[in-house]
């Protein structure tokens, strides 16, 4: 793993964004932006699925209104969020936050597995019901806990680096030389 | 008697309180360019523009409040640093004139549900300054030149 993140983040592409003096501040000011917006949509489906909000309109118009412009913000976020994890893969990969950030990026996929079926796809189902289903308010809440635990994770990145004094590049240059002698 | 600031004092209080700063933000922008996107056609869903604000405008305001008062705090662990900050004062200014065209002339065409060229022009400068609040702030880290 860690002979991938030093391979890709010194290829020609990466090892530019990370070398330059703005692209990179810029493309996490875009990183940024897009979760933002990308927030709003998320906050807008949760809320009607939980009961908070839209309670005139019905769930289906609201979930599948938003998702589309949902999937080019997802799209957007982590296309930025590839290329910034990837211009310094050695030293995010050591990064505990990083790490828990990814674990919940994988969550979030789970998260979707398990509700489309029952909860994103078939949104005129929860119309019919008395009362939004619990499965309904479940998936609502764990995609809100999710996405700000995400969030908190990634602004978390800044404030640990790779272990002190450890630069694995420098290890596997040595271990490479020794090797060969 | 000189007090020592908190936030200078303990190595996780401003971490979790930019955390709080981030998190407000992500909701109030979010909620804001919702209601854009829908004056700009880019969200096809059936709500009109009051719709969606009166049910997002809660959040926002909450989310704002949430950013500024954490931002204030923020900004008491360096301020000379922040004050003579180019992009801190880009941010500050941008963050003044969102809030103002928010409760004014942007809260007026949402009410009207218009979505003439006019609205979209007002919908899409909101979206701009916000957008601009976010890289004012990201660039503070990165530019060491100040006034």
């Amino acid at each position: 793993m860690m002979q991938f993140a030093i391979w890709i983040e010194n290829t020609e592409f990466f090892a530019y964004i990370r070398g330059s003096g703005y692209e990179f501040p810029v493309l996490l000011s875009l990183h940024l932006v897009g979760l933002a917006f990308f927030a709003g949509l998320i906050l807008i489906t949760d809320m009607r699925l939980l009961g908070w909000g839209l309670k005139g309109h019905s769930i289906a118009t609201v979930v599948n209104a938003t998702r589309w412009p949902k999937r080019i913000g997802f799209v957007w976020v982590a296309g930025c969020g590839f290329i910034l994890g990837m211009s310094k893969a050695e030293g995010y990969f050591l990064n505990t936050f990083f790490q828990i950030k990814m674990m919940l990026f994988a969550c979030v996929l789970i998260h979707a597995l398990v509700f489309r079926p029952t909860v994103y796809n078939h949104p005129e189902e929860l119309d019919k019901a008395p009362a939004i289903p619990g499965r309904a308010k479940l998936a609502a809440g764990l995609s809100l806990f999710l996405w700000l635990a995400i969030l908190t994770m990634g602004r978390s990145i800044g404030y640990m680096g790779s272990p002190s004094g450890l630069h694995y590049s420098q290890l596997l240059k040595t271990i490479l030389t020794l090797g060969r002698s | 008697m000189l007090i020592d600031n908190p936030i200078n004092s303990y190595e996780l209080v401003f971490p979790i309180l930019e955390i709080f700063h981030i998190a407000g933000f992500g909701v109030a922008i979010g909620a804001t360019a919702a209601v854009d996107f829908r004056i700009l056609g880019l969200l096809p869903v059936e709500q009109t523009p009051s719709e969606l604000s009166k049910a997002t405008s809660r959040w926002m305001l909450g989310g704002l409040l949430v950013a500024i008062f954490s931002g204030m705090e923020l900004y008491t662990s360096d301020p000379d640093m922040y004050y003579l900050n180019w992009s801190f004062l880009i941010k500050m200014m941008c963050l003044i004139v969102v809030i103002v065209l928010n409760y004014t002339l942007h809260r007026k065409i949402v009410a009207s549900n218009s979505t003439s060229g006019g609205a979209k022009a007002v919908a899409c400068l909101s979206l701009a300054l916000w957008a601009s609040v976010i890289f004012g702030g990201i660039f503070i880290a990165f530019i060491r030149g100040g006034l």
